[in-house]
């Protein structure tokens, strides 16, 4: 290609596509557990400060005693549905299998209690 | 001696727990200092931050999720010893100075070590006399007996011009090694009170405070040296304890001198009595002792 073709060609033309993606921003984004790494750009207090503000009263924040996590904040339903030394010992298993110290983990949790019982005719 | 208040810089440098570990860092950097204390919005103490825990967290994170929760306290009028002593229980690097419910500042181990090192004799490591004396006002203002022995190395002037300083310097090193090992720590204070003297305080009777003489007297008479000398010590005791009316630092300082003072003139009439050691205020002459000196 000469220098006088390269001159003559047509400016490239430029598209832009914009995806929108919207949905219900969740008060508070915690939902249902948050794991607080001991090295996270959050810790525990902040944590705190953060379901009080929005949440107040409905969240649990428990000091832990483990290489990784520092605190757990749970959301107090979940504990009248599950005891605390049934539910969190295994939420921290599984938090502990894809987490680090400088990650906050947000899990969400579904218990569901099945029943069965029989009665006497 | 200097008191924690005496070296605690003007400038008081605090954070509120909702501050971040970014702004603490910064506030330390510019100020040039290791820690901030931490004061929530009602003027409290809720903890401190250290250098080494901004290091450790995320500059992202509060204050208040990377300080330390268990602060130790010391008042501005205790001693440095306390505060070594503080430190060294909970390995602390810092300790935040409390004047009742208020904040007045932080004292670092290293200004402590520094100033307490002024107190130590640097050819024996022993205490300096001024320990003793601080050591004696703390024991008589607990209304606790003490009795202070006072050691003096017979004829070492002698012994320093006929063999030289540096072999007079290994004596003395020797010797405060052998008195050191006769004492127990955290109950005794030993002291190189000057020259070829040391001294004792120990919250004992005056008593034990004579048998702990003896032993000390004995050790050293018996160490085989390296020169063809015999190393002798004159001892004196005294003791005592705070009557009615002393109320003052000053008053038992006054008493801790007047101890001093009389074992030391004891020491000096063991000498001239030839006995090893003597009790103040007493007519008791103690067996006499071997010859002394250079031998042969």
């Amino acid at each position: 290609m000469t220098p006088r073709e390269i001159l003559s060609s047509p400016e490239p033309s430029r598209k832009a596509e914009l995806v929108i993606k919207l949905s219900e921003f969740e008060i508070p984004p915690t939902q249902d557990i948050l794991l607080v790494g001991r090295k996270a750009p959050i810790g525990p207090e902040a944590a705190r400060r953060m379901v009080d503000a929005v949440s107040p009263e409905q969240y649990e924040i428990i000091s832990l005693d483990h290489e990784i996590f520092e605190a757990i904040v749970v959301k107090k339903s979940l504990l009248t549905l599950l005891p605390k030394d049934k539910l969190l010992p295994v939420v921290i298993e599984e938090g502990n299998r894809i987490a680090d110290a400088n990650m906050v983990i947000k899990a969400q949790v579904n218990i569901s209690v099945q029943v069965s019982r029989t009665v006497d005719l | 001696m200097p008191t924690v208040e005496d070296l605690l810089s003007t400038a008081l440098y605090t954070i509120e727990p909702w501050a971040s570990v970014r702004r603490a860092g910064a506030v330390m950097e510019y100020h040039g200092i290791g820690s901030l204390a931490v004061i929530d919005e009602e003027g409290k103490l809720v903890g401190i931050i250290t250098s080494r825990d901004i290091k450790g967290s995320h500059p992202n994170r509060l204050v208040a999720d990377a300080m330390s929760r268990q602060v130790i306290t010391i008042n501005p009028s205790a001693s440095l010893w306390e505060a070594h002593h503080l430190m060294v229980t909970h390995n602390l690097e810092r300790l935040v100075v409390m004047e009742g419910q208020q904040v007045i500042g932080i004292i670092t181990g290293t200004k402590v070590m520094a100033e307490l090192g002024k107190y130590v004799d640097s050819l024996t490591n022993l205490h300096k006399a001024e320990i003793l004396y601080e050591r004696a006002v703390q024991l008589l203002t607990k209304g606790c007996e003490i009795s202070v022995i006072f050691l003096d190395l017979d004829d070492f002037g002698r012994l320093n011009k006929q063999y030289g300083h540096v072999h007079g310097d290994h004596i003395l090193v020797r010797t405060a090694q052998i008195l050191k090992g006769l004492t127990v720590e955290g109950r005794d204070t030993l002291c190189r009170y000057g020259g070829d003297e040391f001294a004792v305080l120990t919250p004992q009777s005056l008593a034990a405070a004579e048998g702990l003489a003896r032993e000390m007297v004995k050790a050293v008479q018996g160490e085989k040296w390296s020169l063809p000398i015999h190393i002798t010590l004159s001892a004196g005791i005294a003791g005592g304890r705070r009557v009615d009316g002393m109320d003052t630092v000053r008053d038992l300082k006054e008493l801790a001198e007047k101890l001093v003072n009389q074992a030391s003139l004891a020491s000096t009439t063991a000498k001239r009595l030839k006995v090893p050691v003597m009790v103040a205020n007493t007519d008791r002459l103690p067996e006499r002792r071997p010859p002394t000196g250079v031998e042969g």
